[in-house]
């Protein structure tokens, strides 16, 4: 192409036809809700915590319609039991009180110690015969294979008449092996050598008439002795009086979630409409409000729980939650009030609102417009860390005794329970313990990841 | 961020065990902090350079008080420091206490005081000291509850609730060292009533110079026993030492005795145990497995108290009702309540008011008068449900307020309770969880509509629990008021004839079943373990319990272990 080859043409001298495709704009617009979202989500933190969030609001509000067993149903064939247990019991006839009989089992005289009937969860039925010496027995039960020169368990029963030659043990009794010891006194009363020990396999049974109450089956001719039924399943075991854990969770996290989200809303809403009109309006009226907001720093949280528990009239045996969340409300809310005061108190003085008074907006209009869009991001944020800090305020003062009363449970008043026996039944402390941790994990988590997304700062960065 | 999936979560991970590990430094640092500071006050649970034991209470004693206390802490401490006419000894047989003889006969009493008895100022005791505080027991003004412990002597009745001079009283010094008694009734267990604490003597001149507060401090206290109180600071420790003017002081073994934790709580007990800090651990369904695998020498005792549940008479309470009361009562059974909720070996099912080890006038008293038969049938429960709420004009049942204390086994047992009488009656029950304190507060002035009571024998005659709820009896928690049980406890307390007593205790074995009284929960049974090196430790079912004022150390260099039955089995 020279110059000397072009020709000009009369179509040359068109005016170009305005292409606005060229000068739009390549990706949609996005508004600062659009942008914060689409920030939140290339926060991986945040995203598992949101859905953490979402399932134990699900696990809370469902939960209950989909495990429909009662919290307050003590099981007592299952106390305290850890998740996955074997459920199986056998069926028997009533048991007649026991008479000293030796009942179908073949004696053996060469054994000291003897299981008079097949032992199981009603009873276990022990006879024996005279131990040479013997002024007396003691008979001791123990968990642990016996051991020469070591503490024979547990003492269960103890007589002084040589003729005195049997016991019925009921205590406690679960499917396991008991190791049983019978120890001959002397005629003071003191323990001799001569020790004699068994061990017991224990099985789990229930009469026809108990499955019948339980609800195990429905009528009493459809089973016969011998047949086997399951128990009551509790997929996360039970508690100390064989109430389902999973059933007292889901009801636990109502307490637990109820407190953690509305309390924190309410004293935020508050500490945000208290904090901007003391910035907005400015000299003395924010002198004296923000002189009050200190003195309420200042009250001490517990007492006032207590002092509104007393107040509201709440007996004992009540409820302390409405007194808890409102002890909550009153005294939480100047943190937010001080932020949101700062915040509107830097914004009032940009430029751009000089520019809109100038423009002749009224003071709604720059509240509205200007200064709550502008400081959600911190509104927010202060909600997402309020929310933690609040289930642990609850969780605290249940296990202290202050929140719910029984049999209502929470899970802070869980955990109470749970230590205990955090020893021998760890199931009851860390279901409890596990979820307050990830909750309050899941809303810290997801309180940082918006306080990245919704910083209007951060705008259109990666 | 190319990858900031990947990248935050190495981040998290990283933050994770910068977490883990800050915390690791911090309780290595907090650990050597504590041991630092502490290692000099706190004494292991046996301690052989002062050759004393530290030891856990239940809870803080209200006060010290012979006159006024009632509770069984304050008995465990009393029992340490005080000393009546007559003790009880290690095989619980009544010995010489300040009196060295006594003779009693149908109408009175004399004893002579041993010359050698002294308080711990130094100054004797004396005749005089016995006759103030039994006068002190007995004045309206000190309003006892215990006073009608003193009823067997003449006139202590009229004096405490009707307003008789005091000088009227059948208690009279001699001299410095004889006491004479004269008895309203004959009265035929009064020498066992003399270990017990409200019987323990009080120096006139030391108590009018505390001023009201005799008994609250350590200093406001004067000791005439084995041991006396040197600190006491209030809800968190009490130290005793032996006492230097103690008659008897050289059959004690210990030179102190530290009570140095108070606490409720059996699993920090526990671990204050495996960590050698006390001497003593009574253990709980909860601690039971621990012991067993720390394979500790498990030792059992039943301690002689009952606990029943107890319905409130009072005029505008709704337990007033027979027929609600004895609903409850059909749904309760006692040995699903000890065997599956409690669990507590030793613990033996309720039955009745009396425990299963009193003896009768031959044989067991159980055998002689058989406790009524008691069956759980919800259906004839829900009919007299349903009368009572005819009977009251309700249309259905406002809920009940039970009141219990806030040990883990007595919230175990609300629990189960609040979920029998939920599950089959359609009762709703609250809870009211007290300190012990603040529950024996509230049993007294009645806020209750039931009650979890329990009761330790004070001496060892069925009268102890028999009299409980005749109607003059503060005790009685509720305010039962029934003439026929009234005539059956005056029987017993007056005749000297043991047939005629047991047809009596019979009598209101029957009435408190079959008007709904009690219904008895358990018999308890306490398990606990030893500390191996020490000895002489004296369990029994009356007055301090445990009682280690005559214990004493085993040679240090025997070398025993805990899990040793060779050596600690006895």
């Amino acid at each position: 192409m020279t110059e000397n080859s072009y020709r000009a043409q009369a179509g040359d001298f068109n005016p170009i036809i305005a292409d606005h495709r060229i000068q739009g704009i390549s990706r949609p617009s996005l508004s600062y809700w659009q942008d914060a979202w689409l920030r939140l989500k290339a926060n991986a933190r945040a995203m598992v915590s949101l859905y953490i969030v979402i399932a134990l609001l699900f696990f809370t509000i469902a939960g209950p319609y989909i495990w429909t067993v009662d919290p307050a149903f003590q099981d007592l064939d299952q106390v305290s039991q850890p998740p996955n247990i074997d459920r199986k019991a056998t069926l028997i006839k009533p048991y007649p009180i026991w008479d000293g009989s030796t009942g179908t089992v073949d004696v053996k005289d060469s054994e000291t110690l003897y299981l008079a009937q097949a032992a199981n969860t009603e009873s276990v039925r022990l006879l024996w015969h005279v131990m040479p010496g013997a002024e007396g027995y003691r008979l001791y039960r123990n968990i642990f294979p016996f051991e020469q020169g070591q503490s024979m368990g547990l003492p269960l029963f103890t007589t002084f008449s040589p003729q005195n030659r049997l016991f019925e043990d009921l205590l406690d009794l679960t499917p396991r092996t008991f190791y049983y010891t019978l120890v001959a006194l002397n005629a003071t009363g003191q323990e001799t050598s001569e020790v004699v020990n068994i061990a017991v396999e224990v099985q789990r049974v229930l009469t026809i008439e108990q499955a019948v109450s339980k609800g195990l089956v429905d009528s009493a001719e459809e089973v016969d002795v011998g047949d086997v039924v399951y128990l009551k399943l509790h997929p996360m075991g039970t508690d100390y009086l064989g109430r389902d854990m999973l059933a007292r969770l889901m009801y636990g996290a109502r307490i637990s979630l109820f407190i953690g989200i509305f309390a924190p809303l309410i004293f935020v809403s508050f500490g945000v409409l208290y904090g901007s009109t003391a910035g907005f309006m400015g000299g003395k009226i924010d002198q004296v409000l923000m002189r009050f907001s200190d003195f309420v720093v200042a009250l001490p949280f517990l007492l006032f729980m207590i002092l509104f528990k007393i107040a509201f009239g709440i007996g004992p045996g009540e409820s302390g939650v409405m007194p808890m969340l409102i002890a909550m409300v009153v005294l939480s809310w100047p943190s937010t009030a001080r932020l949101v005061r700062g915040q509107i108190l830097q914004i009032r003085e940009e430029g751009y609102i000089a520019a809109s008074r100038l423009l002749g907006a009224k003071s709604r209009y720059l509240i509205m417009r200007h200064m709550i869009p502008n400081t959600m991001g911190v509104i927010l944020v202060t909600i997402t860390f309020a929310v933690p800090s609040a289930i642990f305020t609850e969780a605290f003062l249940s296990f202290i005794g202050m929140g719910v009363a029984p049999p209502t449970p929470s899970w802070g008043s869980m955990c109470f329970e749970g230590i205990k026996t955090m020893l021998t039944h760890p199931h009851e402390l860390i279901f409890p313990a596990l979820l307050i941790s990830i909750t309050v994990l899941a809303f810290n988590l997801l309180g940082d990841g918006l306080r990245d997304a919704l910083d209007a700062k951060m705008r259109s960065r990666e | 961020m190319s990858n900031p999936n990947s990248a935050s979560i190495s981040q998290l991970v990283w933050l994770g065990l910068g977490a883990v590990g800050a915390f690791f430094l911090l309780m290595l640092v907090l650990n050597w902090a504590s041991a630092s500071t502490s290692g000099e006050q706190s004494l292991g649970s046996v301690d052989y350079a002062s050759n004393s034991i530290t030891l856990a209470l239940e809870q803080e004693p209200p006060q010290l008080d012979s006159s006024r206390s009632t509770d069984s802490v304050s008995g465990i401490i009393l029992g340490h420091v005080m000393e009546g006419l007559l003790r009880v000894d290690g095989n619980n047989k009544l010995v010489p206490g300040v009196a060295e003889r006594w003779e009693i006969t149908s109408t009175g009493a004399k004893f002579w005081l041993r010359d050698n008895a002294r308080w711990s100022d130094g100054s004797q005791v004396t005749a005089h000291d016995f006759i103030f505080a039994w006068q002190t027991v007995i004045n309206p003004v000190t309003a006892s509850q215990y006073a009608f412990f003193l009823y067997p002597l003449k006139n202590a009745e009229a004096i405490n609730s009707r307003g008789m001079a005091m000088d009227q009283l059948g208690a009279r010094a001699l001299d410095d060292l004889t006491i004479e008694l004269e008895f309203e009734n004959p009265i035929s267990y009064f020498d066992k009533l003399l270990a017990f604490s409200t019987y323990f003597p009080i120096k006139e001149s030391f108590f009018n110079s505390t001023r009201g507060r005799y008994g609250s401090d350590a200093d406001t206290m004067l000791y005439n026993g084995p041991f006396v109180i040197t600190q006491w600071v209030h809800s968190a420790q009490l130290r005793a030492k032996k006492n230097p003017h103690y008659w008897d002081k050289d059959s004690i073994g210990l030179d102190a005795i530290n009570w140095s934790y108070i606490t409720a709580d059996t699993t920090a007990k526990l671990n204050l145990f495996k960590d050698n800090r006390i001497a003593m651990v009574q253990l709980d369904a909860e601690t039971l497995e621990s012991a067993l695998y720390n394979k500790w020498n498990i030792k059992q005792f039943a301690d002689g108290t009952i606990f029943y549940i107890e319905f409130n008479h009072r005029d505008g309470r709704l337990t007033t009702n027979y027929h609600l009361r004895r609903a409850m009562q059909l749904v309760s059974n006692s040995s699903e309540l000890v065997y599956k909720v409690i669990k507590l070996p030793g613990n033996l099912p309720g039955m009745s008011l009396f425990p299963s080890w009193q003896m009768g006038e031959n044989k067991l008293f159980q055998l002689e008068y058989p406790t009524p038969e008691h069956r759980v049938d919800i259906d004839e429960a829900k009919r007299h449900l349903e009368i009572a709420r005819q009977e009251l004009g309700l249309s259905s049942f406002p809920p009940l307020v039970m009141l219990s204390s806030d040990s883990p086994t007595a919230r175990k047992q609300s629990e189960y309770y609040q979920n029998v009488f939920k599950r089959t009656l359609g009762l709703e029950i609250k809870i009211d969880q007290q300190i012990f304190k603040q529950r024996l507060a509230k049993m007294l002035a009645g806020e209750f509509d039931v009650v979890m009571g329990g009761w330790g024998p004070d001496y060892e005659d069925p009268l102890t629990f028999a009299d409980l709820f005749a109607s003059w009896n503060i005790q009685n928690r509720g305010r039962y008021n029934n003439p026929a049980l009234d005539k059956q406890v005056r029987i017993a307390q007056g005749s000297l004839n043991q047939a005629e007593r047991m047809r009596a205790f019979g009598a209101i074995q029957d009435i408190l079943y079959h008007d709904s009284v009690v219904i008895p929960n358990y018999e308890r049974g306490r398990i606990y373990v030893v500390d191996p090196r020490v000895k002489g430790l004296v369990r029994r079912i009356t007055g301090a319990d445990p009682d280690f004022s005559r214990a004493y150390l085993v040679d240090k260099d025997s070398n025993i272990s805990k899990g040793d039955s060779k050596v600690a089995a006895n």
